[in-house]
């Protein structure tokens, strides 16, 4: 009787702790939108296509491989910020967050994220394993403040049928992409003599990202330190007005298409209405895919991606920003904390997996994995892994500075201001915003 | 005796048909466009919107809508609160007129001329206090929450206020010779007689307690308390206006069903609500 009562016991305890950690949710909110109509139940992450998919099949995967934890998905429009911040100031922010790492210094510099470098190292994730780009992203005052993702950056997607009637074939098959200033206005002149289309494809309408994404770049690939501090942007140097009069003369000498909006310049592109989309990584796989079709202009694998060639003798580099994944403060249990870690290595273990997104991954032994090497073109693209460069992490405001210089260069361009006006007020903007923190 | 017609009267007619007819166009385009792209599959739009001249027409964006569990719980929210915010404006704004108008009270006037100020006062202006307050009792992620900001009407109470003043005041004073009391006078002598004006501002108060998207988007941060526009901007991809575009539009087309709805059954009351000031 004793035996079995202290059995009867037993099984009560074990299956009490297995309801108990059967209790274990994390709120899990993020942008990438919503799409269990498609993967609501599909946990062969391999199946998954495009950002949705597949990281609804991760997450599905991910509470197949662990019964114990339920991840409670919210999603929020991109990208989410407004509701974040409401969430925080209401105290009921989500357990595990999505975040830019260009947005990560706004909440950190305010205590608002949780640093996971113990949480990290309890599910023995090697911040080593990182690519810079990726640790970088995340790492502020020496702490590991997210989860890297990925790394995404612009690129030249590149029309092969196009570059070929120009003549602009290397005899390996790859494009002849331009190494200069001078060079890109040769070849451009080249492509349009042959083919009637301006080389590039340009979002210049409605845009502000696109134009400082690209100034991020043409200065880095300067070497220029325009926030060398922080707290305060230098635009009015020789190098910003270099770069900006650089994107000036090539509307002006009409190398680019104009009056295009992000979904014109998409689409544009695939329509053949220029050589060459000035765009993210993310539109690899729908290109890619585009290239197997028949009735575009990149049809019969007519595309190919590389990274913005160097067009300054600086060094080569390009602007990179990423995804990564945050802890908001608050107050969590041990419980709920080793199942956001196992969360996190899951992702970290899978980054291949999100990779195949287009984006690079965050994690440097996926460079070397076969399957990645086998995706399309990402050898092209692979050395972005080291010439990635975010702004400095101690930068704040980053969204809103993009703004403000995505505008004023973007008047520039389009002839409404000097470009040394633009250059100063976007100066004075910035550094106004940034004085007011 | 039939009015006849000069052949001036015809041209001049037909002239006013076609420019209301141009109008009608301009205003219906974005319209039908939007409905043209929600019946075409998404990677055609992403080679290029002008698939959407050209058949096949597929209904697959609205299946894959009704496909998402969220979007009828949704649907339900905005319901209650688009109804339960117009119930709450209709009888705070009718209370309101009605002492405004009739009743004689300390800083009677005083106090009209600070809800007045709520005319003047954004919503942008306060939403950080309202957030706060909001908080401090713990109210977030509820219906009621949703609905009560909505409910404290300046326009209602000032157009109610207005509609009373214009009911003549001896209506009132036959009512209390037969000894009425003040409360029936208001339910079952002048409340009837403001019923064009409750149906103007019910009809507004919905579209705009169904359109919100602010007061929702900070207050209602869980999913299942997501009002529809909320949940539809949560559902789309990030780069839907290239990728997504045909199930951005279903998605836009769905939401405002309701709206259409609404109108089509009270155009008549939204048209006299719109005229109103020019007729009177």
């Amino acid at each position: 009787m004793k035996r079995f009562l202290l059995g009867t016991a037993s099984a009560a305890l074990l299956s009490f702790g297995s309801m108990a950690s059967a209790e274990t949710t994390i709120e899990l909110q993020r942008f990438f939108g919503a799409c269990e109509a498609d993967y609501g139940d599909v946990t062969d992450v391999s199946a998954a296509v495009g950002e949705c998919g597949i990281i609804t099949a991760l997450t599905n995967k991910f509470q197949a491989d662990n019964p114990g934890i339920k991840v409670n998905v919210t999603h929020v429009e991109w990208p989410g910020y407004d509701q974040l911040n409401a969430q925080l100031a209401s105290r009921s922010a989500p357990d595990v967050v999505s975040m830019h790492y260009s947005v990560i210094s706004d909440y950190q510099s305010r205590g608002l994220l949780q640093p996971l470098d113990d949480l990290l190292a309890s599910q023995s994730i090697d911040p080593a394993s990182f690519t810079d780009a990726g640790l970088g992203g995340v790492t502020k005052d020496g702490k590991m403040y997210g989860l890297p993702f990925d790394n995404w950056t612009m690129l030249f997607h590149v029309n092969m049928n196009m570059m070929k009637e120009a003549g602009l074939v290397n005899a390996d098959g790859s494009p002849m992409l331009p190494t200069s200033t001078d060079e890109f206005f040769e070849m451009g002149a080249k492509f349009k003599a042959a083919t009637g289309k301006p080389y590039l494809v340009q979002i210049l309408a409605n845009e502000t990202a696109a134009y400082a994404r690209v100034l991020y770049t043409l200065l880095q690939q300067q070497n220029s330190d325009f926030f060398s501090d922080p707290s305060g942007i230098k635009l009015n140097t020789p190098e910003a007005k270099a770069a900006v009069a650089f994107l000036k003369k090539i509307k002006d000498e009409g190398m680019t298409t104009v009056d295009m909006d992000y979904p014109a310049a998409v689409s544009g592109f695939t329509n053949g209405e220029g050589g060459i989309a000035v765009n993210g990584t993310w539109l690899i796989g729908s290109y890619e895919a585009q290239s197997h079709e028949a009735g575009n202009a990149i049809s019969d694998g007519g595309y190919t991606v590389y990274p913005i060639p160097q067009f300054f003798g600086g060094k080569d580099s390009t602007y990179a920003d990423g995804h990564g994944w945050v802890v908001p403060t608050a107050k969590r249990d041990d419980e709920k904390m080793e199942g956001i870690g196992k969360l996190f290595k899951f992702l970290a273990d899978n980054d291949f997996q999100w990779a195949r997104t287009g984006h690079l991954p965050a994690v440097k032994a996926v460079f070397d994995m076969p399957e990645f090497q086998g995706l399309p073109h990402r050898d092209n693209i692979a050395k972005i892994a080291q010439t990635g460069e975010s702004l400095p992490a101690e930068v704040q405001r980053q969204f809103a500075i993009q703004d403000i210089i995505g505008e004023e260069v973007g008047s520039a361009v389009n002839g409404d201001k000097s470009i040394d006006d633009a250059l100063a007020t976007a100066e004075a903007r910035i550094n106004d915003m940034l004085d007011n923190l | 005796m039939a009015k006849t017609y000069s052949a001036n009267d015809l041209t001049a007619n037909r002239r006013l048909f076609w420019i209301a007819a141009i109008f009608a166009f301009v205003m219906m385009a974005p319209v039908m466009w939007i409905l043209g792209l929600s019946l075409k599959n998404n990677a055609e739009l992403m080679r290029g919107t002008q698939a959407v001249f050209e058949a096949p027409y597929t209904l697959v964006n609205y299946l894959n809508i009704m496909k998402s569990s969220d979007v009828f719980g949704w649907f339900l929210n905005s319901m209650i609160v688009a109804v339960g915010q117009t119930v709450g404006v209709l009888v705070l704004s009718s209370l309101a007129g009605y002492a405004f108008a009739r009743l004689e009270f300390p800083f009677r006037k005083s106090l009209f001329v600070i809800v007045l100020f709520g005319l003047a006062v954004p919503e942008q202006a306060v939403i950080i206090a309202r957030h706060q307050m909001f908080n401090w009792f713990a109210m977030h992620n509820n219906h009621f929450t949703l609905m009560l900001p909505g409910m404290s009407s300046a326009f209602g109470v000032f157009l109610m206020t207005q509609f009373f003043r214009a009911i003549p005041k001896e209506i009132d004073e036959a009512a209390l010779l037969d000894n009425t009391s003040q409360f029936r006078i208001f339910w079952r002598v002048l409340l009837p007689l403001t019923l064009p004006a409750q149906a103007t501002l019910g009809i507004f108060t919905f579209l705009q307690a169904w359109n919100d998207y602010w007061w929702p988007l900070i207050s209602a941060t869980k999913k299942d308390m997501y009002t529809l526009t909320i949940g539809i901007a949560s559902s789309q991809t990030n780069f839907a206006q290239s990728e997504g575009l045909g199930f951005l539009s279903a998605q836009a087309v769905f939401a405002s069903l309701p709206v259409v709805i609404v109108y089509i059954f009270f155009q008549r009351h939204i048209v006299t609500a719109v005229s109103g000031g020019a007729v009177k």
